[in-house]
């Protein structure tokens, strides 16, 4: 697969806060690629930058093979921007915002109409289109929001932080809606998220800190090179894990989770001790952990803890 | 083209679904209105009779004309920039909103957002001008009606130039304001100080010399002049009519600014006209030449 986004050394300064500094990465076509930090990282900065909302300092940025600075209109026409807060007309109906967010791609009439049904069969809103946007709940609302930003069928799907405070029905709904069209499309999708779940799926991980790369790699490579193994130890008791002489703690009960370096050593643990490990299991660390481990810093419903 | 007619109905369409943008921008001209007919009127009247020659008399009713043309030309004067200032809010609330950037993340190209922007606001603001001048016609004919429907249409065409003209000076400062906060603020500066900047709240012939040769410069003073000449004209001939003499009359015309002086030199309407529109279209050049080397 082609490289669909290429980033090289870009940087962008806000007075004397470096906001992005030298920074340098790629996107393969259809990735679901991840990109993590705390507020204030620099992933804002980047994607507004990214869709031409912000001029950059210095560096280069490539779409789909059209330079950013020459061909905006192009870089325009492939993105498809799902924002943090929905920015749509409150006062205006679904069809009505849809209807004049189309005409800007130049989609009138027949085409619109055709997308329309399209869109609304994809996402479930056909019942919400002469709704008042501003009357929809919030789960309705990133459904137009999302809709939206698939208009003009981009090549790439911008989503910044999309599931945040959304219930599980709808975050669901967002994220088979976004394997489809991974899947059939080819679309990419680049996503900012403060939910670390959500970067476990992702095809490529990049975690950046105060404007820089802190780390990057797929999330089984960050999760081995971050973050070692766990056992979750069943129906024994503290001194006996105590004993076994490796980090622990308590989760709840008579239950332990236990840090063990890699799952070679797990392996070793659990053969020395049979008496011992009789009702277990062993899983690796979680993005969070990476998450931790790269930056100091843990991210916890959507702030910094 | 489809951008720019989807974004100028867009617009419009906030603006009358958005009650607090469409009554603001209502309300403001009418309570205007009512403000210039109780607190205006009988100074006005005053001032007029107390400027005739000992020993003329004069009908009421030709005097309640007279101070309502003055009252309704002051009154469109003022609201082409206050009601362009509430109709432009949403340029503002866009910001606010973040609806801009769903905006400009499209390949629309930012001086069709402006143009957008500028034509939905004149439409806007066009007719809420045109429900004003109608209530002001109302009280016209209420006081006593001396228009010919030449003096309408010339007075509509009056109020479309100076709607041009104030939507695009809204637009420039308007460009520059990120919350409604700074809106608020600003719109109240404008409305306060700009009936005085054109002659709405008085006559610029009250004004010190030197402060007439500098209120001749700005484009909006002809404006308040072309609507006097227009909604008083009629008045005026049926003075003359009544045996008024020339002289008499020229004095009252050039108490109430009908007739203007640049540095002493009468300017003619039609050069009013020209003044107008030139400042209108070199604006609305300007307010799309800002918007284009603005990045946000």
């Amino acid at each position: 697969m082609k490289n669909v986004i290429e980033i090289q050394h870009l940087s962008k300064s806000f007075g004397d806060i470096k906001a992005v500094q030298d920074l340098s990465f790629h996107v393969r076509q259809g990735q679901l690629f991840a990109f993590l930090g705390i507020n204030g990282a620099g992933k804002s900065t980047t994607i507004s930058i990214l869709c031409g909302q912000l001029p950059k300092d210095g560096g280069t940025v490539t779409i789909d093979g059209a330079d950013l600075d020459r061909n905006i209109d192009v870089v325009k026409q492939n993105l498809g921007v799902v924002f943090q807060n929905s920015v749509l007309d409150k006062a205006l109906s679904v069809r009505d915002n849809l209807k004049s967010r189309a005409a800007l791609y130049g989609i009138v009439g027949k085409a619109f109409e055709d997308r329309l049904q399209e869109l609304a069969a994809l996402l479930d809103f056909s019942d919400l289109l002469k709704r008042t946007v501003g009357k929809l709940s919030g789960g309705q609302r990133r459904r137009i929001d999302i809709a939206r930003a698939l208009l003009h069928s981009p090549k790439i799907l911008i989503l910044d932080e999309p599931t945040t405070g959304l219930d599980p029905q709808t975050r669901k709904l967002l994220w088979d809606v976004v394997t489809q069209l991974r899947t059939e499309n080819h679309m990419t999708v680049f996503l900012t998220t403060h939910y670390m779940e959500e970067a476990a799926d992702a095809d490529y991980v990049i975690i950046l800190d105060s404007g820089k790369i802190a780390a990057e790699g797929t999330p089984l490579q960050l999760k081995n090179t971050y973050t070692g193994d766990f056992i979750t130890l069943y129906d024994t008791n503290e001194t006996q894990v105590r004993a076994l002489g490796v980090p622990y703690e308590t989760l709840h009960g008579d239950v332990y989770r236990l840090a063990i370096p890699d799952t070679r050593a797990a392996t070793q643990l659990i053969t020395a001790h049979p008496t011992l490990f009789t009702d277990y299991e062993i899983v690796k660390g979680k993005m969070d952990d990476v998450f931790l481990a790269v930056t100091g810093k843990s991210l916890v419903g959507g702030e910094q803890a | 083209m489809k951008a720019l007619s989807a974004l100028i109905g867009r617009n419009i369409k906030l603006f009358f679904k958005d009650k607090g943008l469409f009554f603001s921008a209502l309300i403001t001209p009418l309570i205007l209105l009512v403000l210039y007919v109780t607190f205006l009127g009988n100074t006005y009247r005053s001032s007029f009779l107390s400027a005739l020659p000992e020993g003329f008399t004069v009908a009421d009713g030709l005097i309640d004309g007279l101070v309502g043309g003055q009252l309704i030309s002051s009154l469109l004067a003022v609201c082409s920039v206050t009601v362009a200032f509430c109709s432009n809010l949403l340029m503002v609330q866009d910001k606010v909103t973040g609806a801009r950037q769903d905006l400009t993340v499209t390949p629309v190209k930012r001086s069709v957002l402006a143009l957008s922007y500028y034509i939905a606001t004149a439409v806007s603001t066009l007719i809420i001008f045109l429900i004003t001048a109608c209530a002001g016609f109302l009280y016209l004919a209420k006081v006593g009606w001396y228009l010919s429907v030449t003096d309408i249409l010339l007075i509509f065409a009056d109020v479309f130039l100076l709607v041009l003209f104030g939507t695009a000076l809204s637009s420039i400062i308007n460009v520059f304001l990120t919350t409604q906060g700074q809106m608020s603020a600003v719109g109240t500066l404008v409305s306060a100080g700009y009936g005085f900047l054109c002659g709405a709240y008085m006559p610029i012939s009250n004004f010190s010399d030197g402060l007439q040769k500098v209120l001749s410069f700005l484009p909006g003073t002809y404006g308040t002049s072309l609507l006097r000449n227009h909604a008083m004209r009629g008045v005026f001939t049926e003075m003359a009519n009544s045996g008024f003499p020339e002289e008499v009359i020229t004095g009252i015309r050039d108490s109430v600014d009908c007739n203007l002086y640049f540095f002493d030199r009468s300017v003619e309407t039609g050069t009013m006209y020209g003044i107008l529109f030139g400042a209108a279209v070199a604006a609305i050049a300007v307010y799309v030449l800002i918007c284009k080397m603005k990045r946000t």
